[in-house]
């Protein structure tokens, strides 16, 4: 193993832990304030450490600080101690392994040898995933069933129906994706993506599939315990369900592991369905050949994005008492966003004067593929959101119908169609 | 009287599918959304300590204060209408004779325990005398001991009627 493979391993394994644990401080962040706009109201916007507050990104820190030092209380009930502990630290480990086989850029080609942009450079791509993520439910059952506790018991028994019946569906479902595809590795369902559809449309997955598509989002739905099928969460009828018994850090890992699930839905759709990493008519091989085209385009594009988000703090991001410290945030961020934008052109302007070498055409394609696999990432990450602010939770016996006489028969005839192509047309 | 027959959702085919509600259903969200991203002026809520609420009801009980005469002497006359009338007893008067010929008695200490007070309004019903009132519109009465919220008669008559109320 030489020392470029070790660099790019170990950075490929730093953008999954930022995109499993990184994120849950924005993610907090904006599931308060996309429930506060969606909502009319504001949402938390106070928190402040001097001048800044990053729209109330700082409530979220002080949120996860008030966690790290609240007293970790345990029931005196509870009689497996070791299998309480373990219970979220299962959850939240399992997701975070699902973040292995996610490719976040094409692979990386340099001095002639090929690097996998994966945490894990294995080709096990969809089933690592799928046991992983199966696997994490039994944080949730297990920390349920260790709390000793009816609320807990009756969180862990719907946690588990709910998997039984929704992990047969999207199982099926990936199954017509991979017979699409034809392999089990997600880089080359990725490299697929980027192909071009009767020439003009990108040939994502929810374009070739849309049904295996609508049931894989809405089964990814139920496999990250969110909304509308947080049933094992209950609160009107079962306080919080599975963590009603923890406290502190344990709970802390606890919601940590329930924001990495939503991360590791969104990746996961975002790979299989939305091109991964690929940005839209633009594959790899055209990116290298015309990078330096591609680097004007951003040195036009980086200043216009800064401007609109500088007038819009300007218009939004005010403080009424202007004596107040806070007033001068937007002052202060407006500098911040246009020295980044001054450097990244002067970065890109220095790029194109001096000429790229092959390997540094290589690591700016892969920059490039990382950011839009990270935009897009974000993009579905908000739709969770967004579905979480607008549709009720299913009832119980509703969401067991779903599961059974929709979803997996749909799946199934889903499967059945697509082999049916795949047989006809031989490809 | 007509029997008013309700119609029974959930059977045709766009109901069963579901999909076009929830996609009803995030637009509207989604237009809240927007709105308000693209104009936080547009969110219902006000940015409280520094926006004040002006839109206070006439009949809405602040905390108490104690009516004057014009030359600024208590209108009480210490009867113990209030304090009788309070279903909390939290009004605590102690009397003492008035020598000015306005009444025949004052309160020497009138408190309050704001406490114990569940702002019914039976003490401003009960006063023979419109001595005491609730319209001070003060709806955030804050302290760090308990001692600080037994107010007593100077607090009570420093207390005004309301700017944002009409003048009576």
């Amino acid at each position: 193993m030489t020392t470029v493979s070790l660099v790019v391993i170990i950075i490929n394994i730093h953008i999954a832990l930022i995109l499993a644990t990184g994120m849950t401080p924005i993610l907090v962040w904006w599931e308060r304030r996309v429930a506060g706009f969606i909502q009319d109201r504001a949402g938390p916007n106070r928190c402040n450490i001097g001048p800044i507050r990053l729209g109330g990104l700082i409530q979220s820190i002080a949120d996860m600080l008030k966690l790290v030092f609240k007293e970790d209380f345990m029931p005196s009930h509870i009689r497996y101690k070791f299998f309480f502990t373990l219970a979220p630290v299962l959850l939240f480990f399992c997701i975070f392994l699902t973040f292995g086989v996610i490719p976040f850029a094409d692979d990386l080609i340099i001095d002639n040898q090929s690097h996998m942009m994966q945490a894990l450079p294995m080709g096990l791509g969809i089933m690592w995933f799928l046991a992983f993520a199966g696997l994490s439910t039994y944080g949730i059952i297990l920390g349920g069933y260790s709390s000793g506790s009816k609320y807990g018991i009756l969180s862990s028994i719907r946690a588990t129906a709910q998997v039984i019946s929704y992990e047969a569906a999207m199982a099926l479902s990936v199954i017509s994706m991979i017979l699409t595809y034809g392999s089990i590795h997600l880089g080359d369902m990725v490299v697929a993506q980027g192909e071009l559809l009767f020439g003009f449309i990108p040939a994502w997955g929810v374009f070739l599939q849309p049904l295996a598509a609508l049931i894989f989002i809405v089964t990814a739905f139920a496999e990250a315990n969110r909304a509308p099928f947080d049933l094992a969460e209950g609160e009107s009828e079962i306080v919080a369900g599975y963590h009603t018994e923890y406290s502190a850090m344990r709970f802390g890992l606890f919601q940590v592991g329930e924001l990495a699930a939503l991360c590791a839905a969104s990746a996961i759709i975002v790979t299989l369905f939305f091109g991964g990493y690929q940005i839209p008519w633009l594959d790899t091989q055209t990116l290298k050949s015309n990078i330096d085209y591609v680097m004007i385009a951003i040195m036009i594009l980086v200043p216009i994005k800064i401007f609109i988000l500088t007038s819009w703090m300007k218009k939004n991001n005010n403080w009424e008492d202007a004596s107040d410290i806070r007033a001068k945030e937007t002052g202060i961020l407006n500098k911040v966003f246009w020295t980044i934008g001054i450097l990244t052109i002067a970065l890109f302007a220095w790029f194109l004067s001096t000429g790229l070498s092959q390997n540094g055409v290589a690591i700016t394609v892969a920059v490039l593929q990382v950011l839009t696999f990270i935009i897009k990432f974000f993009l579905v990450a908000l739709v969770f959101i967004w579905i979480r602010w607008t549709l009720l939770r299913f009832r119980y016996d509703q969401l067991q119908m779903l599961g059974w006489k929709v979803l997996l028969p749909l799946s199934l005839l889903n499967i059945v169609i697509t082999a049916t192509y795949i047989v006809v047309t031989g490809s | 009287m007509g029997i008013k027959i309700v119609p029974r959702h959930g059977k045709s085919l766009k109901d069963k599918l579901y999909l076009p509600a929830i996609a009803g259903g995030m637009k509207t969200t989604f237009k809240h959304f927007v709105k308000n991203l693209k104009d936080t002026s547009n969110l219902r809520t006000m940015s409280y300590p520094e926006v004040q609420p002006d839109d206070l009801s006439e009949r809405y009980r602040g905390v108490h204060r104690l009516t004057k005469w014009d030359d600024g002497s208590e209108k009480c006359v210490a009867c113990y209408m209030c304090a009788t009338a309070c279903p909390a007893d939290c009004i605590f008067i102690d009397a003492q004779e008035r020598f000015d010929g306005v009444a025949e008695k004052r309160p020497k200490q009138f408190k309050i325990d704001l406490l114990e007070c569940v702002y019914c309004g039976y003490c401003v019903e009960a006063c023979p005398c419109d001595a005491i009132r609730m319209d001070t519109g003060i709806f955030s009465f804050t302290g760090s001991t308990r001692e600080e919220f037994v107010v007593d008669k100077d607090y009570l008559m420093s207390n005004e009627r309301s700017k944002d109320l009409n003048d009576d």
